[in-house]
């Protein structure tokens, strides 16, 4: 596989568009928030979800691609491994904070007209499985079912990584034939409770993080880019159709007046398998960014973007940060006012506050990557800094 | 929510006039705003034997909401109280309304039940509680929709007239258990479908939001008659729909 010279600058786009996935996951988490009518899901089939997973498996096989290369095998295995470890703590920590939420929840609550339906409660009953069983990644409470995911993709990523260093068609066949065979006989994952499944099929939604790493570790590969410019046509037509259909759904959602198109014949859209009709005109919206926005488009280096980049950048602790800022923000919702003002108000705190730690992380790896310079020599430390 | 509240303000207004003109005494507490009492659907089968007179049968089918024991006894559900509301709007028309409610089962589970618990019952019309049980359970959206489904097909086929109930509201639950796409979902499946969905999710936080039911600071006791309450609230709504889906 052609891997990308250590040199090779970083690709902002893949930053940037991430930390706007990480921040319309942020809006869509909230339940009934009125910015969710202006986010992917309300004018596409798919939604941040796929653009988080897609960046994700094309980042990794860039830089895991990259320490592959100079470093070696185990060197670069060991390396994914440390970035699940981290995901893991991570799950475990936002789980706890969960568990903390919905168990005050649950003794607090009085209303007597639940109290057979409240089964989410049940895990209380019996802690001591429910524990084991978010250990294992099989309790996967809502809005805690992507991060399960990314961190089973890292476990098998050295695997992976390894079959595109021989040709990448080793890697994307099986998974594409695993993607097909989800379709076809409807294999889902078991989870916990009992009757529950992992809310993102990893049989189906793997491909989309494989698709990515394919094309992260074909980056620099020419034929790819004439392929896509090739596609590009078709992937407006495709994308574009997609389009209208979603989003006249979504008006008569509002409107019933308004026809919705084909909405008998498609309407569900499968998330848990990533249906087709997700996938495909996400591949063609790919394409489309691929042509239309170049890897050194000018506003990607602008003040205006730079916060995003920053987000998209540090997108572990941001995607933490912004399940805890989406329980808080719907807390808010529900227990003091929902009225459009205060929902505008909570959805501009949450953005600002991942903004800005996106900032003060991004400055504190600086400040630490800084080498310890005497008083005199300060300046140019801080030089190098930024 | 400013202007909902103040369009219902005025229509409690004009329903307390209404009551005093004629006597009625339907409490003001029940009432929600326009927009949710809004009908189009028919329900033509129903329509036709109110008509001729002829005794009609309506299965309840449902989850704990429907069973009702939150409220202390069966008579206080609210198929009872629909019941009740039903033979006041057609004195001369023999209406039962059976309570064929069960905790805890998904959309898929009462589907296997309809032979005996609705066919059998040999109804006019089915209303349809549903959701609760697979929100909760974290069931796939399609494969709800897909019961709702195979439910109404089969109800339709049998020339049996539909009517969907959708979730309970209260503030606290919504923190922990995620309804709004499965809300989305029933509504989406009576509308394709033309079925008439009974806004019960949204009636309820309204009722939530004018704080006309608190669970919060009450007695144990308390807690129950307000359950009661709310059922009788839900009954007496459905019958009203039932009443305008049938003129």
């Amino acid at each position: 596989m052609a891997l990308p010279e250590p040199s090779t600058p970083r690709d902002l786009r893949l930053d940037f568009f991430r930390g706007v996935s990480l921040i319309l996951i942020f809006i869509d988490h909230i339940p009934e928030n009125i910015l969710s009518y202006f986010t992917l899901q309300a004018v596409t089939f798919f939604d941040a979800a796929e653009v988080f997973i897609f960046i994700s498996g094309f980042t990794a096989a860039l830089v895991y691609g990259r320490r592959l290369a100079s470093k070696g095998a185990l060197y670069a295995t060991a390396q994914v491994l440390r970035r699940a470890w981290q995901l893991y703590v991570a799950h475990i920590f936002l789980f706890v904070l969960f568990i903390a939420e919905v168990s005050y929840t649950a003794t607090a609550f009085k209303n007597p007209m639940y109290n057979e339906e409240m089964r989410v409660a049940d895990f209380l009953n019996e802690p001591h499985i429910a524990v084991i069983k978010a250990l294992l990644l099989e309790f996967q409470p809502t809005f805690l079912d992507i991060l399960p995911l990314y961190i089973l993709m890292l476990v098998v990523f050295p695997v992976i990584l390894l079959g595109l260093r021989r040709h990448w068609l080793w890697v994307l066949v099986p998974s594409a034939t695993l993607y097909l065979a989800v379709q076809i006989f409807d294999i889902s994952v078991p989870a916990y409770p009992e009757g529950h499944v992992w809310y993102f099929n990893p049989l189906a939604w793997q491909f989309l993080f494989v698709a990515g790493a394919v094309l992260g570790s074909r980056s620099q590969d020419e034929s790819v880019a004439a392929l896509l410019k090739l596609a590009y046509p078709v992937a407006a037509v495709v994308f574009v159709a997609a389009l209208a259909v979603k989003v006249s759904w979504t008006i008569h959602g509002v409107w019933e007046t308004f026809p919705g198109l084909f909405l008998k014949e498609l309407w569900p859209v499968n998330k848990n398998n990533l249906s087709p009709l997700r996938l495909v005109p996400f591949f063609a919206l790919v394409a489309l960014v691929a042509t239309l926005v170049p890897r050194r488009a000018r506003f990607l280096d602008s003040a205006a973007a730079r916060p995003l980049v920053l987000c998209g950048q540090q997108s572990l602790e941001i995607f933490c940060l912004s399940i805890l800022l989406s329980a808080l923000g719907h807390f808010i919702l529900s227990e003091y006012d929902s009225t459009i003002v205060v929902q505008l108000v909570v959805n501009t705190a949450g953005i600002l506050a991942m903004l800005l730690t996106a900032a003060l992380i991004d400055w504190y790896k600086a400040m630490d990557r800084m080498p310890n310079v005497q008083p005199g020599a300060r300046r140019q430390g801080d030089k190098v800094a930024r | 929510m400013k202007r909902r509240s103040l369009l219902c303000l005025a229509g409690a207004a004009a329903v307390n006039l209404a009551m005093s003109a004629t006597g009625r005494t339907e409490p003001s507490e029940c009432e929600v705003p326009p927009e949710l009492s809004a009908i189009s659907a028919k329900l033509p089968h129903l329509a036709e034997r109110l008509a001729a007179r002829q005794p009609v049968n309506i299965v309840a089918i449902g989850g704990a909401s429907t069973k009702g024991a939150a409220a202390g006894a069966a008579d206080l559900a609210y198929p009872h109280r629909l019941q009740m509301a039903l033979a006041g709007y057609y004195p001369d028309v023999p209406i039962a309304v059976v309570n064929k409610g069960v905790p805890r089962q998904s959309t898929q589970q009462m589907v296997e039940r309809f032979p005996t618990d609705v066919i059998a019952e040999d109804p006019i019309l089915v209303v349809w509680e549903a959701g609760i049980s697979d929100a909760v359970r974290g069931i796939e959206i399609d494969d709800f929709a897909a019961a709702l489904q195979a439910g109404i097909d089969e109800l339709k086929n049998r020339a049996i007239d539909i009517l969907l109930v959708d979730m309970q509201f209260s503030r606290r639950t919504s923190m922990v258990i995620n309804f709004e796409q499965y809300l989305k979902a029933v509504h989406r499946v009576g509308d394709l479908n033309e079925v008439y969905v009974f806004p019960r999710f949204e009636m309820m936080r309204y009722w939530s939001e004018q704080n006309m039911f608190n669970f919060d600071d009450v007695a144990e006791d308390e807690r129950v008659r307000l359950a009661a309450k709310v059922y009788e609230c839900v009954g007496r709504k459905l019958a009203q729909a039932i009443r305008t889906a049938v003129r």
